[in-house]
């Protein structure tokens, strides 16, 4: 009974770390993309409120809870407020299967930094994942107008053909690993001394080009083109609810999947990997707390590269991409699947 | 005949290695981390060159009127010459250059000595373009433009310019840029901090005397 009852504090505890730390991140990467696509454009970007403009978002969350309400004539009410929870929610409950850490002891009780460490956790990433793209087609029908309409078809399109991508893309990992549980993928990795990116830089490269469409950035922002659609989906909505989608599908999405990205192919929470060698460790005065700030240095550089390379490149077209994907990217996978079966025996050693 | 250009198409490598992805994201790095070239606005501003078309003012007599034409037009249209005032002569040549007649009201009244001045000169600036006829049209050097370039105001009639304050605006331009020579750049220093990496010297300004126009 003592240890049901430790139990569930334990996952209150994580569940409030983790909505905190993503919800809270999320609204300050706003700044963050801000400052970066200023500075790539030789601007200084925010500067007015607080120092820096480190109060930025604050202000701008103010400013959107505080305007009117609006909603378009014959719109369906339901789902156009349903679409919102759909966007927020599966995009939120990815991070409780993304481990920040190794397992620990607290006052004698064994603690894992991951909310719900499930044997078939990578599975339910990627249903997540696919679960976005319900909240744009809703939002798109429920607005009632032709922007948004097209624009989410337009995403729909590009979702169906990345998530088939990018799950062949996982495979290899998955192959090395053998297992689907994120934190046993990392354990794996530091067993085997060895980083997959190492092996599978094709995959890595592909789960980058997926991670991009699925997320919707550039150069696959073809759903919110703003020279042709407005904005996309987000056209009809106003306030806050304007406000949740960009920070739903740019900041909190992103984050979740470059934090997949690091679980499968730049081992989790260890620090610097030489193949088959070992692990240096230049964070090693940290002592217990290195892990943790491995794994978020690697999640914000990947974070930043992804930042990097939306203000770089143009937008390609939707037949380029679906090209992309079918033609391209899903034979290359398949030929990555048959290469990692081949060296998969040297790596499990 | 068309001449089709196009760039080099990539080869394969070239696609497999992202090379050009990597050309673009080396171009922005270093823009990223250098010096941005912003000028915070309200905080600081730039002073315009002194050939900027902003507001409209009214250059004062103070002895540095373009001659013979000023003494000519004077004596044409027999104009009290009051120093510190404008030196409208009420040839209405601006007017008459203007695309949008009806922004200007201009009236003179005839003294007790039988001489006349300008008395009502109203400018309304919400028809104005800023096209600067008016300026070129003025034949006593009088209305000239300004490097006042913040318009806004709270309420319509503050977008008219009554003589008064285009006598203002004169006097403040005729004391503070008067006598800068004629150049798009305020000074070096200036062109150096918009443009740093363009290290082209401008050529000192030259003045010269008339005769060898």
């Amino acid at each position: 009974m003592e240890s049901v009852v430790a139990g569930i504090i334990i996952a209150i505890i994580k569940i409030l770390v983790i909505l905190g730390v993503v919800l809270g991140v999320g609204a300050y990467l706003t700044w963050v993309e801000r400052k970066v696509a200023a500075h790539i454009q030789r601007r200084p970007g925010p500067m007015v409120v607080g120092w820096h403009g480190l109060l930025q978002p604050l202000a701008d969350g103010l400013k959107l809870i505080t305007k009117e309400d609006l909603f378009p004539r014959y719109g369906n009410k339901f789902l156009y407020n349903l679409a919102i929870v759909l966007a927020l929610v599966p995009a939120t409950l990815v991070f409780a299967v993304v481990p920040f850490g190794p397992e620990f002891e607290l006052f004698g009780y064994k603690i894992k930094p991951i909310l719900t460490d499930v044997n078939v956790g990578l599975l339910l990433v990627f249903g997540l994942g696919s679960l976005a793209v319900y909240a744009i087609a809703i939002a798109g029908w429920a607005s009632n107008s032709k922007y948004p309409l097209i624009g989410s078809m337009r995403k729909a399109g590009i979702i169906i053909s990345y998530e088939v991508v990018i799950t062949f893309a996982v495979m290899g990992p998955l192959i090395l690993a053998g297992t689907l549980s994120t934190y046993e993928i990392v354990q794996k990795q530091i067993e085997q001394n060895l980083w997959y990116v190492w092996v599978q830089p094709v995959a890595f490269v592909v789960f980058m080009f997926a991670l991009l469409a699925e997320t919707g950035r550039v150069p696959f922002d073809i759903q919110e083109a703003e020279a042709e659609l407005v904005t996309g989906f987000t056209v009809e909505y106003g306030g806050m609810k304007f406000g949740l989608f960009p920070l739903v599908e740019w900041y909190v999405e992103v984050l979740s999947l470059s934090a997949i990205a690091v679980v499968l192919f730049f081992g989790g929470w260890s620090p610097i990997n030489i193949p088959f060698v070992g692990f240096v460790d230049p964070l090693f005065f940290l002592g217990p707390f290195s892990p943790y700030v491995w794994f978020l240095l690697k999640v914000t550089l990947l974070f930043l590269f992804i930042l990097w390379l939306h203000w770089t490149l143009p937008r390609y077209r939707i037949d380029q991409i679906t090209e992309t994907a079918w033609k391209i990217m899903l034979p290359l996978t398949l030929i990555n699947i048959v290469f990692t079966a081949v060296i998969a025996p040297v790596v499990w050693g | 005949m068309i001449k089709r250009v196009a760039t080099k198409p990539l080869s394969w490598l070239e696609r497999a290695l992202f090379i050009d992805f990597i050309k673009g994201l080396s171009v922005t790095i270093r823009h990223a981390f250098s010096r941005t070239i912003t000028t915070h606005y309200p905080y600081e501003k730039l002073t315009p060159p002194k050939r900027f078309r902003g507001f409209f003012g009214h250059k004062v007599v103070d002895g540095n009127e373009p001659q013979p034409a000023y003494d000519e037009w004077v004596e044409r249209f027999k104009i009290e010459v009051i120093p510190g005032k404008s030196r409208c002569v009420v040839c209405m040549l601006c007017k008459r250059a203007c695309p949008v007649p009806q922004l200007f009201e201009i009236e003179g009244k005839k003294l007790e000595n039988g001489r006349r001045v300008v008395s009502v000169f109203n400018m309304n600036l919400m028809l104005c373009t800023f096209c600067g006829f008016c300026v070129d049209a003025c034949p006593v050097d009088c209305l000239f433009q300004s490097d006042i370039h913040e318009t806004a105001s709270y309420t319509r009639k503050d977008s008219i310019l009554d003589l008064e304050l285009l006598e203002k605006i004169g006097r403040d331009w005729q004391i503070r840029r008067e006598n800068e020579p004629d150049r798009i750049w305020i000074d070096d220093s200036q062109r150096e901090k918009l443009w740093h990496e363009n290290k082209v010297r401008l050529p000192e300004p030259q003045f010269r005397g008339r005769h060898e126009w």
